[in-house]
C-alpha cells in the first residue's frame, strides 16, 4: 500500500515536512507505512499533533549557549579533558558551518538543532568518547587512499562484513542494511576522480574498499615475517640515516664513478634474517635462502644485500660462515651415515661400508660419531639460545656479535674438521677396518699431542679433542677389557689391532704363538704388514725397528705387550679353568667388577678434579709463593754477597729458579688442566702422562693379575717346574745315578762290541734305570735311534750319533717345553753322552790289563822264538816298558783332559746355569717371559757346551780328542801287541796338537774376557800342558 | 556546479561535526535520523517538541517490541495477551 498522497491544497513546504515526519517515524519506530493495525498512522498522527500543538517556548540562543558552556564545564569537572576540548571545538565549528538549507551561520536553526541534541542527550559524561574521529578520519583517509592506490587492480574481495567503522556500533540494524557507509563514499568523492572510480568499479565490481581493511593488512604485515626468500620481498621501511644506507650510498658511488657499472637486481634482507640463517646453517639446516647447498658445498647467494653493508663486505663475512656451515654439514653427513639413516648415494670413499652391509657395526666409527653427535647437541643448544634472544629482542644482536660469541665454537669446528678429514675422510675406501680404526685413533691422539704442546692457547681444543678421543677409544678399550678379563677377543668388525686366527684351537701346542695376528700399521707408508704375533710378542717393543715408529694404535703401544700377554694368558687360563670348573664364582666376581673403560674414566675424572682443586688453591698458593720468594731472595742475596756480587735482579732470578724447582714436582703431578705450562717439557708430556697414570696402571694391574694367575696355575696345577726339572734330570743327566745306570749299560755293550742299537734294548735299559727312581717319568720317556750317514760313522766318537731321547710333555706345559727345545736338549744330551763315554772308557781301563796283554803274546810265542829273542830281550822289554809307560802317561793325560772337560760341563756350565734358570723361573711374570727364559737358558747351555756353529772349530778339536780317547782305549784293550811305537807317538802328537790348540784358543778367549765361564776350562787344560 | 560541490562538502562537514556532537551527548541518533531532525528543525519544528516526540516514539517501540515477542511465542493465548496489552497501554 503506497503512502497516501498529500492533500492538494498543501504547499510544497508542508508536503516536504509531512514527508520528513514520515521518514522520522519510520526511522525511529522501525514501522512501515503498511503496518497492520494502524500503528504507523497512530504514531504519525501523534507526531504531527505534537509538532503543531505543544507548550514549549521558542529556542533561545543564549540559553543554548549557556547549556553548551555548562556541559563543557561539566566535562572539565569530570576531568574528561579530551571530550571537553572536542566538545567545545565541535560546537563552535558547527555554529560556524552552513546547514543544508540554510546558508548562514549561527542561525536559529543551528541553535534549534543544538537544543534538540541537548534535549536528547543522555548523560554525556558517562559515555566513552575517547577517540577523536575527526583526526583519525583524516589519517584513515590517507591510509585508505594509499592502500587503494597500491592495491589498484588487485582482485581481492573483502566482503561487506569486513566493514566495521568505529562509530556505527550504536546502530547495527541500520548498518546491516547499509553496506556502504557515507563516510567512505565521501572520501572516495573527495580524493578520487570520478572517472577513475567508475573505471575501478567496472573492473572489479566486487571490490568494496573498507576503512578497516588496511588495518588488518598492516596487522598482518607486522606479525607475519616478510617472505624474503621468495625473491620479491616487500620493500620494508628502514631508517634513512646515512649509516643504515651504506649499501645504497656505495652503489650510488659505484654507479657514478664507473661508467660501465651495471647495478644488479638484489634481494634486500635484514641483518636479523642473515643472523638467523647463519644460526640455522650452523645447526645443520640444509634448505636455506642465503646459504645454498650444492653437491656438498655450501655457497653464499650472490644477490643478497643488507642496507648497511656493501655487497662485498657482506659476502666476505658470509663466506666465512659458509665454510663453517660446510664443516657442519660434512660432519652431520658422517653422523647420518654412521647412524645408518643416510641416503645410499655414498659417492666419496670414506664410508662405502661394504662391511657394514655384511654385518657387524664398526664400533670405533660409531663411538666417534656419538662423540661428535654429543658435541653437536651442545652446539645446537647454544645456537638455540642465541636465536631465542633474537626472538625476544631483549638485547642488541648483530652478526658480528653472534660471530664473536661463536668464535670458540667455530675454532673447535675447524679442529674437528681437520681431525675428521685426516682421520676419516681421507682414508681410501677399501681400507680394512683395523686400519681405519687405528688411523682414526692415531689421528686424534696425534692431534691431542700436537695441540697439547702448544700450551695454554689451545687448552679448549685439547679438552675437546680429549673428550672426543676418550669417547672414540671406548670400543677399543672394551675389546681390550673383554680380552684381558674374559679371555675372548670379541671384535666382530675386525677393528682391533690384534685378531684371532680361527684355525688354531686353544688347547693346541701352537696356541701361544700362532693364535693372534698383530696388525702393525705403518703410518708413513700406509701399507699393512702382518707381523707374526710370535715375532712381535717375543721381540717386544724394544726391538721394534725405528722405521715403524707410528705403527698401530700408538696410545696402546707402551702396554701392547702387556695386553697381548694378558689376553692370551687369560684365554689360556679360562681354558684351563674350564676343566677345573668354577664358572659361578667367576660370574659373581665379574658382576662386581668395573670395566676397564669405567676405571679409566674414573681415574681421568679424579685426576682432572684434582687439577681443579689445585686451581682453586693456586690463588692462596700465589701469596705463599710471594712470601717465600722474598725469603728466597734474601737468602740468595746473602749467597751472592759472599762472592762480593751485588745484583738484586740476579738474586730475584735465583730465588725464582729455586722456587720453580721446588714446586716443579707438584705441578708435574697436577694433570693437564692446571699444569703450569711455562715449562715445555711438562706440556709435551702431560697427555701421555695422563694416559700413563690413568689407563696403563689398570691394564698393568690386570696383566699382572692374570699372568700371575696363569703362572701360578701352570706351576701349581700343571707342575711346570717339575717338568723343567725332569728335562734337566734326564737330558742334562742331572739325575746322575739313574742315567749312569742307563748309559753304562750301553757303553758296556759297545765295549764288548755287541749290538746296542736295538730300540727295544735301549728302551728297556732306560725304563729299568728310570723306573726305579722316577716311576711317573718312565712312561713319558722313550729313546729312539736313527742311523746317521755312514761317512761320520767311521769315527768312533760318532757312534752314538742318532740316539734321541724324547719326553712326552703334556699340554699346556708343552707351550714352554716345545719340541724345538727338546732338540736342543738332545744335542746337549748327545754331547754329554760322548764325554761320559770317553770318560767311562778311560775309567774302566786297567793297568794290569795292559801289562798282562804285553806279556801274553811273549808267553805264547816264547818257546818258539825264545832263542832268537833272547839277545833282543833286554832292549825289547825296555822298549815295551817304555811303551807301557808312555801309554800310562798318555792315558793319564787324556783322563786329565776328559775330566777337565767333564767337570767344566757338568758343574761349571750345567749346574750353575741351571741354578740361575731356576731362580729366573721363580720370578717370571708371564708365560711369555717364562718361555723366553727357557729359551735363553737353552741357548746359553748350547753356547757354553760349544755347540754353536761359530765355535765349531773348538768343538772339532774336542771331538778329535774324544775320538783319540776312544781309539786309545780300544787299542789298550786290544793289547800291547797291536801297538806300534809310531802309533803311540802319533796319538801323543795328535793329542798334543789338539791340546795346544785348545789351550791357545781358550786362553785367547779368556784374555779377551768375552767368555768368563771358559776360564776354568782353560786353566785346567793349561795345567795339563805344563806337566807335559 | 563547482559551488554546488563546495556546498555539498560544507554540508557534509556540518553533518560530520553534528554527528560527533551527537555522539558526545550520547543521543543515540544515527546519521539518517539526525539528518531528518536537522531538516525538521530547519523547517521550524520546535526542537523540544521534536525531542519529546522522539523519546515517546522510542518508548512505544520498546513496549511494542516486547509484546510482539510474546505474541510470537504464545500464539494460542494471543487474544488474552493482546487484551492485557491494550489494558496496559490504555
Amino acid at each position: 500500500m503506497a503512502a497516501p498522497p498529500p492533500p492538494a491544497h498543501w504547499s510544497h513546504f508542508e508536503q516536504e515536512q509531512a514527508r520528513d515526519v514520515r521518514a522520522l517515524v519510520q526511522q525511529v519506530t522501525g514501522l512501515g507505512e503498511e503496518e497492520p493495525g494502524g500503528r504507523f498512522q497512530a504514531a504519525l498522527s501523534f507526531t504531527s499533533s505534537n509538532f503543531r500543538f505543544h507548550r514549549f517556548l521558542d529556542v533561545s540562543s543564549h540559553k543554548v549557549e549557556r547549556t553548551v558552556e555548562g556541559i563543557y564545564e561539566k566535562l572539565i569537572i569530570h576531568s574528561e579533558l579530551g571530550k571537553a576540548v572536542s566538545w567545545k571545538r565541535l560546537t563552535e565549528k558547527f555554529l560556524n558551518l552552513p546547514l543544508p538549507n540554510t546558508e548562514k551561520t549561527k542561525t536559529d536553526a543551528h541553535y534549534a538543532i543544538l537544543s534538540l541534541l541537548l534535549c536528547l542527550s543522555d548523560s554525556p559524561s558517562n559515555t566513552n568518547y575517547v577517540e577523536k574521529p575527526r583526526e583519525k578520519e583524516v589519517e584513515k583517509e590517507e591510509e585508505f587512499n594509499w592502500g587503494k592506490y597500491l592495491m589498484e587492480g588487485e582482485e581481492i574481495y573483502f566482503g561487506p562484513d569486513m566493514n566495521s567503522p568505529d562509530w556505527s556500533e550504536d546502530s547495527e540494524e541500520e548498518e546491516d542494511t547499509q553496506p556502504l557507509s557515507r563516510e567512505d563514499s565521501g572520501i572516495q568523492v573527495d580524493r578520487t576522480p570520478q572517472e577513475e572510480q567508475d573505471q575501478n568499479k567496472k573492473m572489479v565490481p566486487n571490490v568494496t574498499w573498507k576503512v578497516g581493511e588496511p588495518d588488518a593488512r598492516s596487522w598482518l604485515e607486522q606479525h607475519v615475517a616478510p617472505q624474503y626468500w621468495t625473491g620479491r620481498a616487500p620493500r620494508f621501511s628502514h631508517s634513512l640515516h646515512l649509516h643504515s644506507n651504506l649499501a645504497a650510498v656505495w652503489e650510488q658511488h659505484l654507479y657514478s664513478s664507473d661508467p660501465l657499472y651495471m647495478p644488479e637486481e638484489r634481494t634486500l634482507v635484514t641483518e636479523t634474517h642473515v643472523i638467523r640463517e647463519t644460526l640455522w646453517l650452523l645447526s645443520g639446516v640444509k634448505k636455506l635462502f642465503i646459504f645454498q647447498l650444492n653437491e656438498g658445498k655450501v655457497t653464499v647467494r650472490n644477490d643478497i644485500i643488507v642496507t648497511h653493508l656493501t655487497h662485498n663486505c657482506l659476502r666476505s663475512v658470509l663466506e666465512q660462515i659458509a665454510a663453517y656451515g660446510q664443516v657442519v654439514f660434512r660432519l652431520q653427513k658422517f653422523i647420518d651415515e654412521v647412524m645408518g639413516h643416510s641416503s645410499e648415494n655414498l659417492t666419496h670413499g670414506a664410508l662405502s661400508t661394504p662391511k657394514k652391509a655384511t654385518g657387524a657395526p664398526f664400533r670405533t666409527y660409531q663411538a666417534f660419531m656419538w662423540s661428535l653427535y654429543k658435541y653437536f647437541i651442545s652446539f645446537k643448544e647454544e645456537l638455540t639460545e642465541i636465536e631465542k634472544s633474537i626472538i625476544n629482542k631483549d638485547k642488541t644482536i648483530t652478526l658480528s656479535i653472534v660471530i664473536d660469541k661463536l668464535l670458540p665454537r667455530l675454532a673447535q669446528l675447524k679442529v674437528l674438521h681437520k681431525v675428521f678429514s685426516t682421520g676419516v675422510a681421507e682414508v681410501p675406501p677399501d681400507t680394512p677396518n683395523v686400519l681405519r680404526a687405528s688411523h682414526l685413533l692415531n689421528t686424534l691422539y696425534k692431534a691431542i699431542l700436537e695441540y697439547d704442546s702448544v700450551g695454554e692457547a689451545s687448552e679448549q681444543t685439547v679438552s675437546l679433542l680429549f673428550s672426543l678421543w676418550v669417547e672414540t677409544v671406548r670400543p677399543y678399550l672394551q675389546t681390550v677389557d673383554e680380552w684381558i678379563v674374559h679371555g675372548n677377543l670379541f671384535d666382530p668388525a675386525k677393528e682391533f689391532i690384534i685378531q684371532r686366527n680361527k684355525n688354531v684351537p686353544v688347547n693346541h701346542r701352537d696356541f701361544w704363538y700362532a693364535t693372534y695376528t698383530l696388525y702393525s700399521v705403518s703410518e708413513k707408508t700406509e701399507n699393512e704388514e702382518k707381523m707374526s704375533d710370535n715375532a712381535s710378542a717375543s721381540s717386544g717393543s724394544d726391538q721394534a725397528p725405528s722405521s715403524r715408529q707410528h705403527t698401530m694404535v700408538s696410545f696402546l703401544k707402551p702396554v701392547l705387550k702387556q695386553i697381548i700377554m694378558a689376553g692370551k694368558s687369560m684365554q689360556l687360563l679360562k681354558n684351563l679353568q674350564c676343566k677345573d670348573g668354577s664358572p659361578q664364582q667367576t660370574a659373581s666376581r665379574d658382576a662386581e667388577r668395573k670395566s676397564l673403560y669405567t676405571l679409566f674414566l674414573e681415574s681421568v675424572q679424579s685426576r682432572l678434579r684434582h687439577g681443579e682443586e689445585s686451581v682453586s688453591d693456586i690463588i692462596t698458593e700465589q701469596q705463599a709463593t710471594k712470601q717465600s720468594l722474598i725469603k728466597m731472595q734474601s737468602i740468595a742475596e746473602r749467597h751472592l754477597e759472599l762472592d762480593v756480587v751485588h745484583d738484586p735482579l740476579l738474586a730475584i732470578n735465583f730465588a725464582r729458579l729455586y722456587l720453580e724447582q721446588s714446586d716443579f714436582h707438584e705441578k708435574f703431578t697436577g694433570g693437564d688442566v692446571c699444569v703450569d705450562r711455562s715449562s715445555e717439557s711438562v706440556t709435551c708430556q702431560t697427555f701421555e702422562l695422563t694416559l700413563r697414570s690413568c689407563l696403563y696402571p689398570h691394564i698393568d694391574k690386570q696383566y699382572l693379575e692374570c699372568c700371575g694367575n696363569l703362572m701360578q696355575t701352570l706351576k701349581k696345577d700343571y707342575r711346570l717346574v717339575e717338568y723343567l726339572q725332569a728335562m734337566r734330570n734326564f737330558f742334562l743327566l742331572e739325575a746322575g745315578d739313574t742315567m749312569y745306570d742307563f748309559y753304562t749299560s750301553i757303553f758296556d755293550k759297545i765295549r764288548e762290541k755287541e749290538t746296542w742299537q736295538n730300540v727295544s734294548f735301549l728302551n728297556v735299559q732306560l725304563q729299568e734305570a728310570v723306573g726305579q727312581r722316577y716311576p711317573e717319568d718312565s712312561s713319558r720317556l722313550s729313546i729312539s735311534f736313527e742311523s746317521v750317514d755312514t761317512a761320520k760313522k767311521k769315527l768312533p766318537v760318532h757312534t752314538l750319533d742318532g740316539l734321541t731321547l724324547s719326553y712326552k710333555v703334556p699340554w699346556p706345559v708343552d707351550i714352554v717345553i716345545s719340541l724345538e727345545c727338546q732338540k736342543i736338549y738332545n744335542q746337549v744330551f748327545l754331547l754329554l753322552l760322548q764325554i761320559k763315554w770317553a770318560k767311562y772308557s778311560l775309567d774302566v781301563l786297567r793297568f794290569d790289563e795292559l801289562v798282562s796283554a804285553a806279556e801274553k803274546p811273549q808267553l805264547k810265542e816264547g818257546p818258539l822264538l825264545q832263542q832268537e829273542r833272547v839277545p833282543q830281550f833286554g832292549p825289547h822289554t825296555e822298549l815295551i816298558k817304555q811303551q807301557i809307560h808312555r801309554m800310562f802317561l798318555l792315558r793319564v793325560k787324556l783322563m786329565h783332559f776328559v775330566n777337565s772337560l767333564h767337570n767344566y760341563i757338568m758343574t761349571r756350565i750345567l749346574h750353575s746355569t741351571g741354578l740361575e734358570f731356576q731362580h729366573q723361573v721363580e720370578e717370571a711374570k708371564d708365560l711369555d717371559q717364562l718361555i723366553k727364559i727357557h729359551y735363553r737358558y737353552l741357548s746359553t747351555i748350547h753356547d757354553r757346551c760349544l755347540l754353536r756353529e761359530k765355535v765349531s772349530f773348538v768343538k772339532e778339536a774336542i771331538m778329535k780328542v774324544l775320538n783319540l780317547v776312544l781309539m786309545f782305549t780300544e787299542r789298550w784293550q786290544a793289547g800291547l801287541g797291536a801297538w806300534k811305537m809310531e802309533s803311540i807317538e802319533k796319538m801323543e802328537s795328535d793329542f798334543k796338537n789338539c791340546h795346544m790348540f785348545l789351550v791357545t784358543v781358550l786362553n785367547k778367549a779368556v784374555c779377551r774376557g768375552s767368555f768368563p765361564h771358559l776360564e776354568s776350562l782353560a786353566v785346567s787344560l793349561m795345567a795339563g800342558m805344563e806337566q807335559s | 556546479m563547482a559551488s554546488n560541490a563546495a556546498n555539498l562538502n560544507a554540508v557534509r562537514e556540518t553533518m560530520d561535526v553534528l554527528f560527533e556532537i551527537s555522539r558526545i551527548l550520547n543521543t543515540g541518533l544515527d546519521m539518517e535520523t539526525l539528518s531528518i531532525c536537522v531538516r525538521l528543525c530547519e523547517q521550524g519544528i520546535n526542537p523540544e517538541a521534536l525531542s519529546s516526540v522522539i523519546k515517546e516514539l522510542r518508548k512505544a517501540t520498546e513496549a511494542l517490541k516486547f509484546f510482539y515477542f510474546i505474541f510470537e511465542v504464545w500464539e494460542p493465548e494471543l487474544s488474552t495477551i493482546y487484551k492485557a496489552a491494550e489494558n496496559m497501554t490504555s
